[in-house]
């Protein structure tokens, strides 16, 4: 094994890739920590996982699709809605909980060592739980209103891996930001309230005119909602814009690598 | 390969009080506007937790790291552990680290004892295939295998603590750093513990164990570093290091004579104080140790009866000696100083504290009653018994004892 060598002249501020395999028990046990606990003790248990996603299908499906008669191309509107959904739910779940972990493992974190970033990227494995559920949606929904998969379907891994790295992005930056300011606790809530409408979940990106289009890709998970919905039902491919999302979303996800980075150093000192 | 295990140099730590880093977004933005317009931020205090501390441990040495609250051992232990940065300075470490600042790091309630076992020892550096080898040694060493199955939230807290010293208990590592609020739970469990933790310096691995427990600490380690303000004030061979912090530690303290010095026209205690056999009121158990009392006596009394007596920290009563002026030499009007002298005190370790009582014989006046004045701790230091080490609360006096053996042969034909 080789020397450890600690001098703040000389941080180190990339990525330790090695020393974060080294901890991918540690991941995995975390992810495990919070599957186990989160519905314990709860009547509904796991059907909290339903229930929710399930209601606001609904509202989406009597507002958007009913009362607002949204073109969706031809497709059934709750399976249209269900899509963009699924993506956006693992999304502001990972965000969400990603943001506030740092803070929630700070007992840990005074007591001992570990690269620090295994508790937000924990927080992407434990989101794939609710994943499945919302792809269980689409399916049930898909087969009883007899829609059958594009053959785009493919390309769905990719834009599984781009809504991975968007919501890595933003709950790094977030749990690393919260840790310093905790005025970021309370940003978040608005982040994914606003931007259940701002990005093209229960409506097609097409609606928005022209001119908008540059900056409504300038949401990350505009591109990733489309590329979802397109890979899935084979409606209209995603905006040439749409490379600005993702673009975007991999500058933030290195940078906010770097600046966790910096943070990580200080984390056990404030308090 | 060298034969060093940790190298610190110039280690400085540098806390900043006064402004809280994790402020409002807005105190920042107001901070670095203020930066900006060239208008003075708000006044912060710098301390120096750490200052050019630089030591160097071998391989297989046990360390114990001392000194006083607020010396700055734990920000060491937090650095050498890497849950914090140093400000300035280098340390080169040799070796898989494994370090205790708590017991049950980690610990979920809801999750069961098996659960737990495998969060808390993956959080300390185990692999899961390293847990699993090990999982029914630890639950063995922590007693709790009935309940492996149960959230740890119904366990009792000793129960929990034993799970979780369990845990760290059988880490491998190549060197330990142990913070002292590990020695928890009854004394049984204990002394377990503390014989796990000889064990592993025994095994030539390298122990680095922060105490202000003198006993604890010239029990487990070889070498010790005394730190005072943030520097390294003595280090080097533990009964050195520590005779030095013992005759330092409670210089401070003004409770260690009882004086009164007003005059009054009753018969008073004007004085007490003990003559350790270290500085300080730390007394070492079986070596000689006075105790001196002045006697105020401003008229004729028909007969001085001081009676004197040693209480341990629990209030149990563990010595009554008195000094009845039977020669009349100090009953008339006067100020006197009686020396009462032990050759061998043979008190146990402990915290002990004396009770003055001033009197005339029954019948007569009953002058003054002083409790819990002149705190003193007795130490087995530089005492060893051999292979069962000594234990708090054991006992409160030690006699000297002789054994005889008789040795009788079986024979073979009953």
């Amino acid at each position: 094994m080789p020397k450890l060598i600690i001098d703040p002249q000389q941080r180190n501020l990339l990525l330790n890739g090695r020393e974060l395999y080294a901890y991918r028990d540690l991941f995995l046990i975390l992810a495990y920590r919070d599957l186990r606990v989160r519905y314990a003790q709860t009547f509904l248990g796991i059907l909290w996982a339903f229930i929710q996603p399930l209601f606001t299908l609904l509202i989406f499906t009597l507002v958007f699709g009913r009362a607002m008669q949204v073109d969706t191309e031809g497709v059934p509107y709750p399976v249209f809605a269900a899509c963009g959904m699924s993506a956006w739910s693992y999304f502001a779940f990972v965000m969400n909980q990603a943001g506030n972990s740092i803070i929630g493992a700070q007992g840990m974190i005074q007591k001992i060592y570990f690269p620090r970033l295994i508790i937000p990227l924990s927080k992407a494995l434990v989101g794939f739980v609710d994943f499945a559920i919302s792809f269980l949606f689409i399916l049930v929904l898909a087969i009883w209103y007899g829609v059958t998969p594009s053959a785009n379907i493919v390309f769905l891994p990719v834009f599984i891996l781009m809504g991975v790295i968007s919501a890595l992005a933003a709950g790094i930056w977030l749990s690393a930001l919260t840790i310093r300011y905790r005025d970021f606790q309370h940003i978040v809530p608005f982040m994914v309230q606003i931007g259940l409408y701002a990005t093209p979940i229960a409506y097609p990106a097409s609606l928005i005119p022209e001119r908008f289009q540059l900056l409504f890709h300038l949401n990350p998970m505009a591109g990733v909602v489309e590329g979802f919905r397109w890979s899935i039902l084979g409606t209209q491919a995603p905006h040439p814009y749409a490379y600005l999302s993702f673009g975007l979303a991999i500058i933030l996800f290195g940078t906010g690598l770097l600046y966790f980075r910096k943070v990580e150093s200080v984390m056990a000192d404030i308090v | 390969m060298s034969d060093v295990a940790i190298k610190v140099e110039n280690l400085s730590k540098l806390y900043q009080i006064g402004t809280s880093r994790s402020g409002s977004l807005r105190e920042s933005l107001a901070d670095k506007w203020n930066t900006l317009t060239g208008k003075k931020a708000q006044a912060t205090q710098d301390f120096w937790a750490l200052q050019d501390v630089s030591f160097g441990i071998k391989k297989g040495e046990a360390v114990g790291i001392i000194g006083k609250n607020g010396a700055g051992k734990s920000t060491l232990l937090k650095i050498l552990s890497r849950i914090t940065e140093p400000t300035r300075g280098r340390i080169e470490i040799d070796g898989r680290v494994a370090s205790l600042l708590e017991v049950g790091t980690g610990f979920h309630p809801e999750l069961s004892g098996r659960e737990n076992v495998f969060l808390n020892g993956t959080i300390l550096g185990m692999t899961r295939r390293e847990i699993k080898a090990r999982f029914d040694e630890i639950v063995d060493f922590s007693g709790v295998e009935k309940f492996i199955d149960t959230p740890v939230k119904y366990y009792s807290s000793g129960m929990y603590v034993r799970l979780a010293f369990a845990v760290a208990a059988h880490l491998e590592p190549e060197i330990l750093i142990i913070d002292e609020v590990l020695a928890v739970g009854d004394a049984e469990f204990q002394k377990k513990c503390l014989g796990k933790m000889n064990e592993v310096a025994g095994q030539g691995r390298t122990v680095l164990f922060v105490s202000h427990d003198m006993q604890a600490v010239s029990k487990l380690v070889t070498h010790c570093i005394y730190l005072e303000h943030g520097k390294v004030f003595e280090k080097g061979e533990k009964n050195f290091v520590i005779n030095k912090y013992l005759s330092a530690i409670n210089k401070s303290k003004d409770n260690l004579v009882y004086v009164d010095s007003e005059t009054s026209g009753k018969p008073k205690i004007r004085k007490v104080r003990i003559n350790t056999s270290k500085p300080n009121n730390f007394q070492v158990s079986s070596s000689p140790m006075s105790i001196e009392v002045e006697l105020s006596i401003p008229h004729r009394i028909t007969k001085t009866c001081l009676t004197l007596r040693i209480k341990d920290n629990r209030g149990v009563a563990c010595l009554d000696f008195s000094f009845f002026d039977t020669d009349f030499v100090c009953s008339s009007p006067g100020i006197y100083t009686l020396i009462c002298k032990f050759p061998k005190l043979k008190l146990y370790m402990g915290k002990y504290s004396i009770d003055a009582f001033l009197a005339e014989p029954p019948g007569g006046e009953f002058f003054q009653t002083l409790e819990n004045i002149c705190p003193f701790e007795v130490l087995m230091f530089e005492l060893s018994r051999g292979d069962w080490e000594w234990q708090p609360y054991n006992t409160v006096y030690l006699e000297e004892y002789d054994w005889d053996v008789k040795t009788a042969v079986f024979s073979s034909q009953e």
